[in-house]
């Protein structure tokens, strides 16, 4: 039997080896995609178009123009009515709209209370609203306000409030999703596609090693592609600090990677071809990463769904691995999400293992 | 000047693959014209080149206009007839017989007259549809879909028609009506007709025949001017002396004279002489016996009134067949008829719906009585599905290890099949990469790498050409000699019948003959071949 077991496995990864497109689609996955999510998420404004137009014949206004410069902002376009702005800003060419009007200046002199109107494009929404707090802090300097409080920050565990740390960390862990949902189901479903599913039905092995030795064989490529995405561009390119125990991670991967075999197994039992395969990993996938947190905090769901989130694997490993890398938490204290992942994972690997030996 | 004249024409695919190679031929208004040889010998490229749906280098002249490419062949477009390869693959399942029949007129832009309706009707009276204008086109069995294929390619009276295998796997009756319709069409509209086939039988009732190999058109003419210039290499039976000698199931093959009798010769003969004149050797095959005798039960398999259903289709219907030991046993049929049914029932690949199942004396009754067996069959399936991304060798070792033999003895085995079935020079290459027949033998021994007992195969010939389609004969009759097992083996070429020690015919999912093969002969005197047996069972059941 061990023999069996291990030649499948062997002409699993061999099989994987030399499908080059699903090799490149792989490590595709593993590096650029990984990097790009972690490098290429831009929340902070950057090279922002300003325009402005000004009633007061300058001065003030001026100074305050004065304060939106690179990189965040282009330098500031002057505009000569409010119509020819909000033209710009419906045209695109411009983001932020300012407007002094002609009593800004004289109210600002008397103290009296002065307004400034600004537009705003909010399509891409957090850009422009980050936008609006820079404009309001630099208003704030000048308004020289008397408030005897002073905010001292302590950044923890990621002390310059690097994005990419988290972007990357999650990205990655929605990689190993997609890939061992993806990968056991298109094990399965190419021998359906190629016509060998009769052979592999009739071979004198028993159903549960195929299934077993098939599913692990994609794990090891799972788990090969995040050892190489951890050493390349977690720490090779962010720089991500890793204050917990390495095994753990590896060892919550492999189980998490079960976890979604099971699905992908569920997957394979009922489509025909690939196409289908792809559909219907999408189609599961989805609300699990949604679910997990990864994209909008867990306590900032619907109550409803906040509820769901603890069916989603993926929030126990998206935890559990910041917990590691992050946070430095001990092994012992990652228990939680260890049961977390096991508990759903037996079950839903145990319902995809027997849905597909329903078929031998 | 002909009005069909084909220049040199030359289909070039992807990574310059050669689909056919400088085919010259003409055609005269009423000629059937057939293309003969096997699969990837260049039939259906010229086909496609002909009909203006791929590029080819060349010209082609149809009634005094020239074109060179896809886009001016656009023009005469109108004119032509044209049915893709594959059983019902322009029909629509959801469309009756009559909607199919408005649908492609339409396209076509007919006017829908009287004399449109009279021709209409005229159509499906020779098709035999006319009581199944109703009928959905999923409801129509193969023969019928295939005549349905026809008469819509026909709406419009074309002036050449080409027809891409249309008879593969179709019953012999409904074979016979397709004929008949063409010959009239032909006849009466003065159209050419260009057919491919695989069936040799088929040859007769063309006017000329183009014989494919290589990618390329090897001899043209009657059926009778092409089979006369083997009369003097057809000989009775005898051995072999000389290198340009081939020695066959019942007839051999000599470049130089023999002292022995002649023998009537087939169209199949000069599949082989044109193999001996291009001293392309065919690799001996042979078997070598078996260690240790095999145990068999003089009944290896014996099903009693199995029956398959799929919904409200039966697709077996209470069938009884046995198979003895040291018996290779042939299942027939149109396609469609049950055969891969039936043998995937046997393999535990279907679930059995009702009736008994004795394999290897052991009753079958769940998946576990299976389990035991598995090591003691062979199965070859159709279109030999091996694994594509590794070499033959590799194949082979991966089966030899599932079924756990000691690795030297599976290197030993590797080695002396590949001796034996003669593709020692492919172990390395990818199945994608082999030859059809190589192919072929190269998942015989995959089958058997564990010695099995009993062995099954699946439409092994289809697609093959000729002489792979022997030898694949010659090796089933070496393993049931040396090794003493039993061979069921489906396929719709009638004419293998010939090879098989008992024959039984299925139509529509029900038995309708199982006998030997001499019994067969003996009941039906007035029949020359098996073709001819097997219409006798298709009339009758009518």
């Amino acid at each position: 039997m061990i023999k069996a077991f291990l030649s499948i496995v062997a002409k699993e990864l061999l099989d994987f080896l030399r499908s080059w497109g699903l090799v490149v689609v792989v490590l595709y996955s593993f590096t650029v995609d990984v990097y790009i999510a972690g490098s290429g998420m831009q929340i902070e404004p950057k090279n922002v178009s300003v325009g402005y137009v000004d009633y007061t014949g300058g001065g003030i206004s001026q100074k305050i123009l004065f304060h939106l410069h690179e990189p965040e902002f282009v330098a500031p376009k002057r505009f000569l009515s409010q119509k020819q702005l909000s033209e710009a800003i419906f045209n695109k060419e411009i983001m932020v709209g300012i407007v002094f009007d002609q009593d800004f200046e004289k109210n600002y002199r008397k103290h009296k209370k002065a307004t400034i109107d600004v537009l705003l494009d909010a399509t891409a929404a957090s850009q422009s609203f980050i936008t609006l707090s820079y404009l309001q802090n630099i208003v704030l300097n000048f308004s020289k306000l008397n408030i005897p409080i002073d905010i001292d920050i302590h950044k923890l565990f990621n002390p310059n409030s690097d994005e990419r740390y988290f972007m990357a960390l999650v990205e990655l862990l929605s990689v190993v999703t997609m890939l061992s949902i993806l990968l056991p189901a298109v094990v399965f479903v190419r021998e359906k596609e190629e016509g060998t599913w009769d052979i592999m039905l009739l071979m004198p092995v028993d159903p549960k090693i195929v299934i077993l030795a098939k599913s692990l064989s994609q794990i090891i490529i799972i788990m090969a592609g995040v050892v190489i995405t951890v050493g390349l561009v977690l720490f090779g390119t962010f720089n991500i600090p890793m204050n917990g125990p390495f095994f753990a991670f590896l060892l919550l991967t492999f189980f998490y990677a079960f976890t979604s075999a099971g699905i992908g197994l569920f997957i394979a039992s009922v489509s025909e071809g690939m196409m289908q395969t792809a559909q219907l990993s999408m189609l599961i996938m989805m609300p699990l990463i949604f679910l997990s947190g990864a994209w909008t905090p867990v306590y900032a769901m619907h109550p409803i769904l906040e509820k769901l989130s603890l069916l989603s694997p993926l929030r126990y490993y998206i935890e559990g691995c910041e917990s590691i890398f992050f946070r430095g938490t001990s092994f012992i204290d990652l228990w939680q999400y260890f049961a977390g992942v096991l508990v759903l994972g037996s079950v839903l690997y145990w319902y995809g293992f027997r849905k597909i030996g329903k078929l031998f | 000047m002909a009005y069909l004249e084909v220049n040199k024409v030359t289909v070039l695919y992807k990574g310059n693959k050669i689909g056919i190679k400088e085919a010259s031929f003409e055609a005269n208004e009423g000629d059937i014209i057939g293309f003969i040889g096997a699969d990837g010998t260049g039939k259906s490229s010229l086909m496609h080149a002909i009909a203006g749906v791929v590029k080819f280098e060349g010209e082609i002249i149809f009634d005094k206009y020239a074109y060179h490419s896809p886009k001016e062949a656009e023009k005469i477009k109108k004119h032509m007839g044209f049915m893709p390869q594959g059983l019902g693959l322009i029909l629509y399942n959801t469309l009756t017989v009559e909607e199919h029949l408005n649908f492609f007129a339409s396209i076509r832009n007919l006017i829908m007259d009287k004399n449109f309706k009279a021709y209409k009707q005229k159509l499906l009276h020779m098709a035999g549809l006319s009581r199944f204008t109703e009928r959905e086109a999923g409801h129509l069995s193969g023969g019928m879909k295939q005549k349905l294929s026809l008469i819509c390619a026909l709406i419009h009276k074309p002036k050449l028609l080409l027809l891409d295998e249309p008879t593969t796997g179709v019953d012999p009756l409904s074979r016979l009506e397709l004929w008949e319709i063409l010959d009239s069409i032909r006849k009466e509209e003065g159209t050419i007709v260009i057919v491919s086939t695989a069936y040799m039988q088929e040859a007769s009732k063309m006017d000329k025949l183009l014989l494919f190999e290589d990618n390329g058109i090897i001899a043209r003419g009657s059926s009778k001017e092409l089979i006369n210039t083997v009369r003097g290499n057809t000989y009775e039976k005898t051995p072999c002396e000389s290198e340009d000698c081939l020695e066959l199931y019942d007839t051999t093959y000599s470049l130089k004279p023999l002292k022995s009798k002649h023998k009537e010769p087939t169209l199949e003969g000069l599949f082989f002489v044109s193999a001996l004149k291009n001293r392309k050797k065919l690799p001996e095959i042979s078997v070598s016996q078996r260690k240790e005798p095999l145990d068999i039960p003089p009944i290896v398999m014996e099903a009693k009134q199995l029956t398959k259903k799929f919904g409200s289709f039966v697709a077996n219907d209470r069938i009884d067949i046995k198979l003895k030991r040291n018996e290779i046993l042939g299942l027939f049929g149109a396609n469609g008829a049950g055969k891969t049914t039936f043998i995937k029932m046997l393999l535990g690949l279907y679930p059995i719906d009702s009736g008994e199942l004795t394999l290897l004396s052991q009753p079958i009754r769940s998946g576990r009585d299976r389990q035991k067996l598995k090591s003691k069959i062979g199965y070859v399936s159709q279109h030999f599905a091996l694994y594509k991304n590794m070499s033959v060798r590799e194949n082979l070792i991966y089966f030899a290890n599932i079924h756990q033999i000691p690795t030297h003895e599976t290197l030993k085995r590797i080695e002396r099949y590949a001796e034996e079935l003669g593709f020692s020079d492919y172990l390395d290459a990818m199945p994608k990469d082999l030859p059809l027949g190589i192919n072929q033998r190269f998942s015989i021994a995959a089958a058997i790498i564990h010695e099995p007992v009993v062995l099954f195969l699946d439409e092994p010939t289809s697609g093959v050409d000729v002489i792979a389609r022997y030898q694949l004969w010659q090796l089933l009759r070496l393993l049931k000699e040396k090794w003493g097992i039993s061979i069921l083996i489906t396929t719709h070429y009638m004419s293998e019948a010939e090879y098989c020690d008992r024959v039984v015919l299925l139509k529509d999912g029900k038995k309708v003959a199982d006998d030997t093969v001499e019994n067969f002969y003996k009941k039906h005197p007035n029949a020359n071949n098996f073709e001819e047996i097997f219409l006798e069972y298709y009339k009758e059941a009518n």
